[in-house]
């Protein structure tokens, strides 16, 4: 008796029309915008670019600008850090009613309202909150608590929605109470992850401390446009160097935490 | 200690699970219940933890542990019986994963304001003592089911449920994990009810219940069931 193989499956149009429509719709937007490729290239252009970068060297490196500096980026590593650890504080209480803890009404309200927070870019929310609080980082770390709380809240909701229910049913009947369930069965298996996810907005929040200054929010940001708008580019090196520094320092220890939290 | 009377339990969907079940558990007694797959042995066990509630057509004293009427327990003094006078094994261990042996052990000493010291001891008491310290995950599934054995015994509960406690074991393992069962609850002298379909662990207790679409009684043919199964 001859086995025969099955017929192949039939072709999937459905993948086929996505990919067809992915594909359209990027020679769409090269099509609609005035990207002018050629004049970016052009001579003038590239000399005027290398002139630019030119100024840049060298970075200011009198002894009175670093230490200026480094306060700066002192600043700008506080209003991170602070910024984060009050997104934390504010996304574990968002993070209940937001799994569904407290009922469905919950749920999708504190959801919403996590939606507005995170849906707001932190220069956003720093224009704002600038207004309310004057400028400085005090208003900068603010946007960044705001906005992170919102991403983090939702987080640390799925996170929580996720977790195996086997343990904390196991305690309740057992006899724990329902937070007693929470805290010994459904939290620890939850707090690696949301550690590793604050860590990473932690990450994010370094670069963004460094924009905020931009829009008055202090720090290294707030530093460099004063320096940009004066035209002094190698005070402006300086300081952008140092924001490299300073993110590829917290980018490091953040991935060491992480990974050390996965073993 | 634990008596039913004309217990019933009827689901939303009009599927009588339960019908009538009478029956006296005494203090140190360990009794094993068998029966066809879906006839009600696991919600037997859920009505008498007080996880669910009878029929509303039972009358208030259809659970009576040690004297007090189930229905007569709000939510909480409900949760505060388990917890003092119950203990609990699952046929899947539910073990802790991120707790320590003698942490899992220790939870309801903890859960009930008492001292720790004793999880220690229970955990030597069934063969895992100097592994305090060790995972669930560092554990074959016999171990885990005494660690699970050593904290539904280590608070002196009255009463003890287990639900297909051997169900995840081999014969070997599943033999000596009875054997262990049956000289702790002799120690505590707690009375203890274990559902299974096992009949050579339905044979190692003290009395084999059958419980039927018709009620519960007591049999001495646990070999019916080997017959029913094959």
């Amino acid at each position: 008796m001859k086995t025969r193989l099955p017929p192949p499956p039939g072709r999937d149009w459905t993948v086929i029309s996505l990919m067809l429509l992915v594909l359209l719709l990027i020679v769409a937007s090269f099509a609609s915008l005035p990207l002018k490729w050629r004049e970016f290239f052009t001579l003038d252009a590239v000399r005027s670019t290398l002139e630019l970068l030119a100024g840049f060297a060298p970075p200011e490196l009198a002894t009175p600008f670093l230490i200026k500096t480094g306060w700066a980026a002192v600043e700008t590593m506080a209003m991170s850090a602070l910024g984060t650890l009050l997104a934390v504080a504010a996304a574990l209480l968002f993070s209940l009613p937001a799994s569904g803890r407290m009922g469905r009404t919950a749920r999708t309200a504190m959801r919403a309202m996590l939606n507005v927070l995170r849906s707001i870019p932190e220069l956003v929310w720093a224009a704002i909150l600038l207004i309310a609080a004057g400028l400085g980082p005090f208003g900068g770390t603010l946007a960044l608590a705001a906005h992170t709380a919102g991403v983090l809240g939702r987080l640390f909701a799925d996170a929580l929605e996720n977790a195996a229910p086997l343990p904390e049913q196991s305690l309740r009947t057992n006899g724990a109470s329902a937070s007693a369930a929470f805290f010994y069965a459904t939290l620890p298996q939850t707090l690696p992850q949301m550690l590793s996810y604050t860590l990473y907005r932690w990450e994010n929040n370094i670069r963004a401390a460094a924009i905020l200054g931009v829009v008055g929010a202090g720090g290294l940001g707030q530093m460099l446009k004063y320096h940009l708008s004066l035209f002094q580019m190698q005070s402006a090196a300086t300081v952008i160097l140092a924001m490299l520094l300073l993110v590829a320092m917290v980018d490091g220890v953040s991935f060491a935490l992480r990974r050390a939290l996965t073993r | 200690m634990l008596e039913l009377r004309h217990l019933s339990k009827t689901y939303g969907n009009g599927r009588t699970v339960l019908n009538d079940v009478s029956w006296q558990f005494k203090a140190g007694e360990f009794v094993a219940i068998m029966g066809d797959s879906g006839v009600g042995k696991s919600t037997l066990l859920n009505l008498i933890a007080g996880l669910d509630t009878p029929d509303a057509s039972c009358s208030a004293d259809a659970i009576m542990v040690d004297g007090v009427a189930l229905a007569s327990l709000d939510d909480d003094a409900a949760t505060r019986l388990r917890r003092q006078r119950m203990g609990f094994i699952f046929q899947a261990f539910h073990v802790l994963p991120h707790l320590t042996l003698v942490q899992n052990v220790a939870l309801p000493l903890l859960l009930n304001g008492m001292p720790t010291g004793a999880a220690s001891e229970m955990l030597a008491a069934v063969g895992l003592g100097g592994r305090d310290h060790d995972f669930p995950h560092q554990l074959s599934g016999g171990e885990m089911q005494r660690v699970a054995i050593a904290r539904a015994l280590v608070h002196r509960p009255a009463l003890v449920l287990a639900d297909e406690p051997t169900g995840n074991l081999d014969p070997d393992t599943a033999h000596s994990i009875l054997e262990l069962l049956q000289r702790e609850i002799k120690s505590t002298g707690a009375c203890t009810i274990m559902v299974t379909h096992a009949t050579s662990a339905a044979a190692m207790s003290d009395k084999v219940l059958h419980l039927s679409k018709i009620g519960i009684q007591e049999t001495t043919n646990v070999k019916l069931f080997d017959q029913k199964t094959s």
